[in-house]
């Protein structure tokens, strides 16, 4: 195989390519059983796997638990990610919403989560204006796309995403109508989407 | 469900919105609609990006426990027979279908009672939210003012401190975030110092190891403390301080 004769290839011809760095590529690798891919794999994602996690569940201890869960998932189940259903990330953080969201559910009541709300700016906030480095252009694109938003749009599309809440959940809090939820969840996501330009090419 | 209905759902399938129920309907629905497939693979993929926002550095021992956890995990192979498809949790599904569809044949009878009790609540509800989230937004304001200075400080028995604090805005932002939170009967309290006088900026909920606390007129002090009091705070602060974060 190719990438064996590359790894045993001497120092003195260190004409080796840079190892890969997109996130498709080391989730391949990590389902061939890398294990040096899966842990650059998870630098590049563990930050805001945690993150994603520890803002829904408002609960560092359980964050840390669930972000290892979901990153064990990872490495177990690489080899169904399929990149014509969309982009390696996605099906990462689309595993670590769905197990925080079953968790806030299975353990906080929607009214506690309320109530708790404040204390998701524990960690974003602090990250943005203490970490001036990474994805900080990302961070405002997603931010300045969110403003771009209905008022109902972003508040049913922020609640049922960083809280967890269903959408029975969302239309109760925003005293709307269900089927006004739904739509709005679609049509702010459309609306994100194409802010983000965000393409799946199947 | 008709097959319009359905499809409206796919931004909450998205969001992971829906109960499991409905989650199933979804997807048999996807499966004989392309359409549907791809709206919802790129609904994914936007709310994917809302992670990014997110960003938050886990403890080192994760990364740690992680490494060692694969170690000792079997990978699963592409088409592993039987398997369930991506992050489905078909054990989850079988345990709540039939008591969903038990509640579903009773919501039909008894939704307008339901409705009735459960009103008053979601009024409540609605206005933490609202107070929440007009909170969340004072927060957000003095993060971003431009002449926001931040000053970190560590906390005896570990965690940390934050605080962000703005002259423009007049106000400051107290991050507390213990690694171990108080006994239930005690609870942190927040002092603002000017001169040698503590003031009393507001006491944590007893046991309550985590929050973000805004303090008016923050930026005319010297420092902020941060001790260990019993549950609702006390007049005084009690020695030794937990944490102090200088101001000037």
């Amino acid at each position: 195989m190719t990438e064996h004769g590359a790894a045993r290839r001497p120092d003195h011809l260190s004409a080796v390519p840079p190892p890969p760095t997109d996130v498709g590529d080391l989730l391949r690798a990590t389902a061939r059983g890398d294990e040096t891919a899966f842990g650059r794999l998870y630098d590049l994602v563990a930050p805001r796997v945690y993150g994603l996690i520890r803002r829904v569940l408002r609960d560092p201890a359980q964050a840390e638990e669930v972000a290892q869960e979901v990153l064990v998932e990872v490495w177990r189940t690489a080899a169904r990610f399929d990149a014509s259903r969309g982009s390696a990330t996605a099906w990462v953080f689309t595993i670590a919403h769905r197990r925080a969201v079953d968790r806030v559910r299975a353990e906080q009541a929607a009214a506690d989560r309320t109530m708790k709300v404040g204390v998701a700016s524990v960690d974003t906030p602090y990250d943005e204006v203490v970490d001036e480095v990474s994805g900080r252009l990302e961070r405002q694109q997603v931010r300045r796309c969110m403003d771009d938003l209905t008022e109902l749009q972003r508040q049913a599309v922020t609640l049922a995403y960083y809280q967890g809440h269903s959408y029975r959940e969302v239309a109760d809090l925003l005293g709307t109508p269900l089927p006004t939820v739904k739509t709005r969840m679609r049509d702010g996501l459309i609306r994100l989407r194409d802010c983000l330009g965000v393409e799946v090419t199947a | 469900m008709s097959s319009t209905d359905v499809h409206a759902l796919v931004g909450a399938y998205a969001l992971d919105a829906l109960d499991d129920l409905e989650r199933a309907a979804f997807e048999r629905h996807m499966a004989d609609c392309a359409a549907c497939r791809t709206e919802a693979a790129e609904l994914r993929e936007t709310a994917a990006r809302m992670a990014d926002s997110t960003w938050s550095v886990p403890p080192p021992r994760l990364r740690t426990e992680v490494m060692a956890a694969i170690g000792r995990t079997r990978q699963v192979s592409p088409a592993e027979p039987g398997a369930p498809q991506g992050p489905a949790r078909p054990a989850r599904w079988r345990r709540y279908s039939l008591a969903a569809a038990a509640a579903l044949v009773l919501a039909a009878g008894t939704g307008a009672t339901v409705y009735a009790v459960q009103d008053q609540r979601v009024r409540d509800e609605r206005a933490i939210v609202a107070a929440a989230q007009r909170y969340e937004a004072r927060v957000q304001d003095i993060l971003s003012a431009p002449d926001v200075v931040v000053r970190t400080s560590p906390m005896r028995g570990g965690g940390k401190v934050t605080v962000a604090s703005s002259a423009s805005r007049n106000a400051g932002v107290v991050l507390l975030g213990a690694d171990r939170p108080p006994a239930p009967d005690q609870a942190f309290q927040l002092w603002t110092v000017r001169g040698t006088t503590p003031t009393s900026a507001g006491v944590l909920a007893a046991g309550e190891g985590s929050a973000v606390h805004i303090v008016d007129g923050l930026p005319g002090n010297s420092g902020l403390g941060v001790t260990l009091e019993p549950a609702g705070g006390s007049a005084t602060p009690t020695q030794p301080l937990v944490a102090q974060v200088p101001l000037v």
